[in-house]
């Protein structure tokens, strides 16, 4: 009820004095992390550009694609932010409008990979990041992703849950690293079933690695690189893996929803944020790893991140087609054998 | 109170149009998702949910955690309970404050000191190795022993408490009474001490298996995904496979099952009471 009333005569305010008032409101749905970081570099300056107000949801990707879905035919949202699977499911739902290359200049400035991951314009890469093994390195050598495996690390190692981001890639490497390409990641499952009973456990959220290495619970994990710099600073002899048949690893996207209130407005929005003056604050901050070529960033910075040309060409992603399609099958294999 | 039953009416509605927008109407949109496919009522879902090996595992799983945890609880409860009500005034209050204490801990902190108690270099793990009952760390985190121990540490109070009311309650001369008739004291205790203080167990029983049923940090912290309980899965099914069908059928099993075991544990009791009356 007060927040009611309270929303209630702060409209009253709003339009008894125009002198407040921003006729332009841009509305986006975002992660709900580091939000303080990107209000100073990307919201208020936006917002003073402009000379509109934007106005933030915040959530996990799941909750904020089934919003998305329920507000199809009045949309609340302008702009959303999610992984690249995420967005071509809700642009297969119909739920998204293309983009217009033309208005986003910024296009110019970012990795090819990034420009159009999900086809036909529906949404560009903001960041991407590497995901690899770390290791205690006076523990034990990892060069393929089937070291995972080797005896030595039997009940010292954390893989991601299938139900998280980092699940599916995991087995995409190492289905590679067998050498098959089972679509369905069958033989990947499998050879995570055989030895199920050396996991200690199959995480659910990233955050819980920095502790399961502190504690010696684990000598090795599955990580994304967005939690490096925690695991970096624990003061452990850890490293971060390259292993021989590559990283692999994942990008979040901004796309437009369909009947967007001002397609001009939300393009200049994710134009700023593709903008290398914006990728630039982000990467410094360590909050996003920039897709924008022309951020320079020293090394300490760039350990933190998935940071380079170099870096990025040495990626394998998992196309968010297959994401899409197989997603239940992997669901059903792993529950099968592994989840059981 | 009031005469006026208009009055008591008016003065009721408030707080039964709150329940009822913010409680009742949810708790039936809940319930009537998990009912309904596209065009009519069904019972697919659960047909669906339980044909599923895996789910079928986290449902025993679920119930076998609760029923032990709630047996093991009692047990213990009804040895506490006895000393605490033997106990002399001032020790009383002590050791009731000592039972109440961990109440006031919120349960993320309380099974956090569990990832450390039970971690591969945590107490138990160094204890055990330095007086040489084993060679090398003891997988204990993320095994259902953990979930085990969380759930017990959580609601041991839960059961000590009621059973501790119950006790005080019991006309303190039963027990000799029964003595010098000759009764044994296990014959004592089954056949005076536990049907006199049934009630308390009975409270105790509903709000520690209803809450091992629906925990939900303890089991996520210290099994995690290895030893799915029905309400990580719920979890699983919302915020990661946008599947609220299943969730839903998830929430109605364990909804049911709570009313179900209050209902069934008052019954229970009420029948031994007006057995015990009738005689």
């Amino acid at each position: 009820m007060t927040r009611l009333s309270l929303a209630a005569s702060l409209l009253a305010l709003a339009a008894a004095s125009p002198a407040l008032a921003q006729d332009k409101t841009l509305t986006i749905s975002v992660y709900g992390i580091a939000q303080d970081a990107y209000d100073v570099a990307l919201y208020k300056p936006f917002e003073a550009k402009c000379g509109c107000k934007l106005v933030i949801e915040t959530g996990n990707s799941s909750e904020r694609l089934a919003k998305l879905e329920a507000n199809a035919a009045a949309p609340v949202v302008d702009v959303i932010a999610f992984s690249d699977a995420n967005a071509l499911d809700a642009a297969k739902k119909g739920l998204l409008a293309p983009l217009d290359p033309a208005a986003i200049p910024s296009l110019g400035q970012i990795y090819d990979f990034a420009k159009d991951p999900v086809g036909d314009n529906m949404a560009v890469g903001y960041t991407f990041y590497g995901t690899s093994i770390v290791y205690r390195s006076d523990v034990v050598k990892i060069e393929s992703w089937l070291d995972l495996f080797k005896p030595e690390l039997a009940g010292q190692v954390a893989l991601p849950n299938i139900t998280t981001t980092q699940g599916p890639i995991t087995l995409f490497m190492l289905e590679k690293a067998l050498g098959k390409d089972d679509p369905d990641f069958a033989d990947a499952i499998d050879l995570v079933a055989e030895h199920k009973g050396d996991i200690v456990t199959f995480y659910e959220r990233g955050s819980q690695i920095p502790q399961l290495l502190q504690q010696e619970e684990i000598m090795a994990a599955v990580v994304g690189r967005f939690g490096w710099a925690n695991i970096a600073k624990l003061g452990l002899p850890v490293e971060w893996a390259k292993p021989k048949e590559g990283q692999t690893g994942g990008m979040n996207v901004l796309a437009m929803v369909k009947g967007a209130k001002d397609p001009a407005l939300a393009q200049e929005f994710i134009d700023y944020w593709l903008s290398a003056e914006v990728q630039q604050k982000l990467a410094e901050g360590l909050v996003d790893s920039p897709v924008n070529t022309s951020v320079k960033v020293d090394d300490v910075i760039a350990e933190g991140l998935t940071y380079g040309a170099d870096t990025a060409a040495a990626i394998h992603f998992l196309p968010a087609e297959q994401q899409l399609t197989n997603r239940e099958a992997w669901l059903a294999g792993w529950n099968a054998k592994v989840a059981q | 109170m009031f005469q006026n039953r208009r009055l008591g009416l008016l003065l009721l509605a408030p707080a039964t149009i709150f329940v009822a927008l913010g409680f009742i109407v949810p708790v039936l949109i809940l319930l009537s998702g998990a009912f309904r496919a596209e065009g009519g009522w069904t019972l697919g879902h659960y047909l669906e949910f339980f044909a599923q090996p895996l789910n079928r595992e986290v449902f025993l799983r679920t119930f076998r955690l609760g029923l032990i945890v709630t047996a093991v609880s009692a047990v213990v409860g009804y040895g506490v309970a006895m000393a605490v009500v033997e106990a002399g005034p001032k020790s009383k209050g002590r050791l009731v404050a000592l039972l109440v204490l961990p109440l006031m801990i919120s349960p993320v902190a309380r099974t956090y000191a569990w990832l450390v108690i039970l971690g591969r270099t945590g107490f138990v793990n160094v204890f055990l190795t330095d007086i040489g009952l084993i060679d090398s760390p003891l997988r204990l985190l993320f095994t259902e022993t953990a979930v085990f121990i969380g759930l017990i540490q959580l609601f041991f109070p839960l059961m000590v408490l009621p059973l501790i009311s119950s006790l005080e309650n019991l006309p303190r001369d039963v027990i000799p009474a029964a003595r010098v008739l000759g009764a044994s004291w296990p014959a004592v205790f089954f056949k005076v001490v536990l049907p006199l203080t049934k009630e308390g167990l009975v409270v105790g029983g509903t709000l520690v298996f209803v809450g091992s049923l629906t925990a939900y940090v303890t089991p996520a912290i210290l099994g995690g995904s290895k030893v799915l309980m029905l309400e990580t899965l719920l979890y699983q099914r919302v915020s990661v496979a946008n599947d609220f069908a299943s969730a839903a059928v998830i929430a109605v099993i364990l909804i049911v099952m709570s009313v179900a075991t209050n209902v069934l544990l008052k019954r229970l009791a009420s029948v031994r009471r007006s057995k015990a009356e009738a005689k």
